[in-house]
């Protein structure tokens, strides 16, 4: 796991309380919302301020594919390693 | 600009294009309506429940059914559950489009719609399970919907209305749908949940030289971060916020950015509006309701879109005039979350109905984002799953067992387990105990039940507390209390009765024997022997050793 992936869990775990969840019991490639953690969409809105404010990145809000970044930690990464 | 009125909307038109993409012509829809009108007389269908995001889609189903003089359930989701527990009374589920299109059939002619007859069944946006069905007439819809357009209608204009809010509620039925439809302001059909989103579509608008007006939640309002075009944004008509309150700095946050504040809505499913406001903390009743308080304080409300004469609210109130208030928050356990209703009663009843639950009381915390948090009191066997299986494991079971009560939203994140709930002499829950178990971390230490000894001789009985720290280490499905915890426990209890050498120098004959479980009751000895600077430490469960080993210290005496 590279430390990219393993922040982006960390701030996933202390950004939504999650407490009973641990970086381990996130997959790389599984969605974020929906099934799985149980995340809802209030935590996308979360996630997204959080992400911003701990890389110091923008999200371009013109982009359509907003969506599409915070799809799984693999996305997240990818999108994070590119605003950087 | 015309209005026409909500029981005239298949008789009379609008010219102009309704919606988009998509494009909705009111010509089209009263042709539609009234074709899935004479499908649904046609199948003799009396009820049916609409889950449709798409509002245009919505403005087809909804006039089609009214004409038919079919009622209309509006779910607030379509799980297997909701469905289930409509059945008896719902002929159709319908979530999607081309099941409207399978009821074609030729048209019912055009005609007013019923004003009188309970045609609208609302429900609450609660997250348990139970949500409270409300029966409306057109009447009472249309009431209020000629309130709105009094107030604000005048200074809308031609304003495109776009919304975050889904149209299954009253607050996302009445303002993002009926009311543009009734007044022939084009409307956006899906709902933008994301301040990107909506981005986009105020750019659409300002780009064609289009006024346009927000219908959102405070859940949006509050997270609308700095990498929106705020200068651009600032050309929206008018903001407008319900389902909740909006948190005090958000609103002045927003009203820095937009140059304009923010128009709060207050009212419920059960009384359709019954006050604005623009900043501060005074609500100014709508035009048509009054107000009174309740012997218990809270708010009771009058208005033309009641069902009853008054509506009894469990909101508390201090009344200023007749036209305006201050709240001052419900007088039950029930709390909103993110604009979603959560009875904790009902959600503690049914985590008692789990077989692992002795008793269980719940909280809203705040840990990032607020949520449910649940304090609760294992049963025995409870407590067997906790000890074999480990935390993980319980909670994800009653996390798993409550998502059939309740949407996600309310399942609790967080969860303390203890020996027993605090309460008062009369038996009752101390709720601010309960708040603060809620927010402390999980223990690190043991519960010290006894001490006796004198000297450099202590003996102490210790409890294991549930919910250990430790016990989410290296083997979060076996819970253990660790070697290097029983070591450390052994000093710090240690140095609160005797005074020692406050340097860890080493250990010896370290000896681990029998593992200690949540819960577990161990005796821990200990003696110092002050020539030799070496401290003795034993655990034992019912004299059976458990570990024991020297602690070797150096250093001056703490």
């Amino acid at each position: 796991m590279s430390d990219l992936h393993l922040d982006l869990k960390n701030l996933i775990i202390d950004a939504l309380g999650l407490e009973d969840i641990s970086v381990d019991d996130i997959d790389n490639d599984a969605p974020l919302f929906g099934e799985g953690l149980g995340l809802d969409s209030v935590d996308a809105l979360e996630l997204g301020l959080a992400v911003q404010k701990h890389f110091s990145i923008k999200i371009d809000a013109d982009s359509k594919d907003v969506r599409q970044h915070f799809a799984s930690i693999n996305a997240l990464a990818n999108f994070v390693a590119s605003k950087q | 600009m015309s209005w026409i009125d909500l029981q005239d909307l298949l008789l009379q038109q609008h010219t102009h294009t309704l919606a988009g993409s998509p494009e909705l012509q009111h010509a089209d829809l009263i042709e539609q309506s009234l074709r899935f009108a004479g499908g649904l007389k046609q199948r003799n269908i009396k009820c049916i429940a609409l889950y449709l995001l798409d509002a245009g889609d919505l403005a087809l189903a909804l006039l089609g059914a009214w004409r038919a003089g079919v009622q209309v359930i509006l779910p607030g989701d379509m799980q297997a559950q909701t469905q289930q527990r409509l059945s008896a009374q719902v002929d159709v589920f319908i979530s999607d489009i081309s099941q409207i299109h399978d009821f074609f059939t030729d048209p019912l002619p055009a005609a007013a719609l019923a004003l009188d007859e309970p045609l609208l069944i609302l429900s609450t946006s609660g997250s348990t399970a139970q949500p409270k069905l409300i029966p409306k007439t057109l009447r009472q819809l249309h009431n209020e919907l000629q309130v709105l357009e009094q107030l604000w209608g005048q200074s809308l204009q031609q304003a495109v209305f776009m919304g975050s809010v889904i149209t299954q509620h009253i607050y996302g039925l009445l303002f993002r749908l009926l009311w543009p439809l009734c007044a022939g302001r084009y409307f956006i059909r899906q709902h933008l949940p994301f301040a990107e989103e909506l981005q986009q579509h105020s750019m659409v608008c300002i780009a064609q030289q289009r006024p346009f007006v927000w219908l959102c939640s405070p859940a949006l309002l509050k997270r609308m971060g700095s990498n929106l075009d705020w200068p651009q944004l600032a050309k929206v008509a008018q903001v407008f916020s319900s389902g909740g309150a909006l948190p005090e700095k958000s609103g002045l946050d927003l009203t820095e950015k937009l140059k304009q504040s923010v128009t709060e809505v207050y009212g419920s499913s059960e009384t359709g509006g019954i006050a604005w406001r623009q900043g501060g903390q005074q609500w100014h009743t709508f035009p048509q309701v009054c107000i009174s308080q309740q012997e218990n304080g809270a708010l009771a409300v009058c208005s033309p879109w009641l069902a009853v004469e008054t509506e009894y609210t469990s909101d508390a109130v201090e009344l200023l005039s007749p036209q305006s208030f201050i709240l001052k928050g419900r007088l039950d356990r029930v709390v909103k979350l993110e604009e979603k209703r959560i009875s904790l009663p009902f959600l503690e009843d049914s985590l008692q109905q789990h077989p692992w639950v002795a008793e269980a009381c719940l909280a809203v915390t705040q840990s990032g984002r607020a949520s449910i948090s649940a304090l609760v009191v294992l049963n025995e066997q409870g407590l067997h799953h906790l000890r074999n299986s480990g935390r993980r494991q319980l909670t994800d079971q009653l996390r798993q067992h409550l998502s059939g009560y309740c949407e996600a939203m309310a399942l609790p994140r967080r969860w303390r387990f203890i020996e027993q709930l605090p309460l008062n002499a009369q038996g009752k829950i101390i709720h601010s105990q309960v708040m603060d178990s809620l927010q402390q971390e999980r223990p690190k230490l043991p519960i010290v039940k006894q001490v006796t000894g004198a000297d450099f001789n202590w003996q102490l009985e210790l409890k294991i507390p549930h919910d250990l720290a430790y016990f989410s280490g290296h083997f979060p499905s076996a819970p253990v209390l660790p070697g290097v915890v029983q070591v450390d426990w052994a000093l710090h209890l240690a140095q609160q009765h005797m005074s020692l050498p406050s340097d860890f120098a080493g250990m010896e004959v370290l000896k681990f024997q029998q593992l200690v479980r949540p819960a577990d009751e161990v005796s821990l000895s200990l003696r110092f022997e002050p020539e030799k600077n070496k401290l003795y430490f034993a655990f034992t469960m019912a004299d059976t050793p458990c570990s024991s080993g020297r602690i070797l210290l150096a250093g001056q005496h703490g």
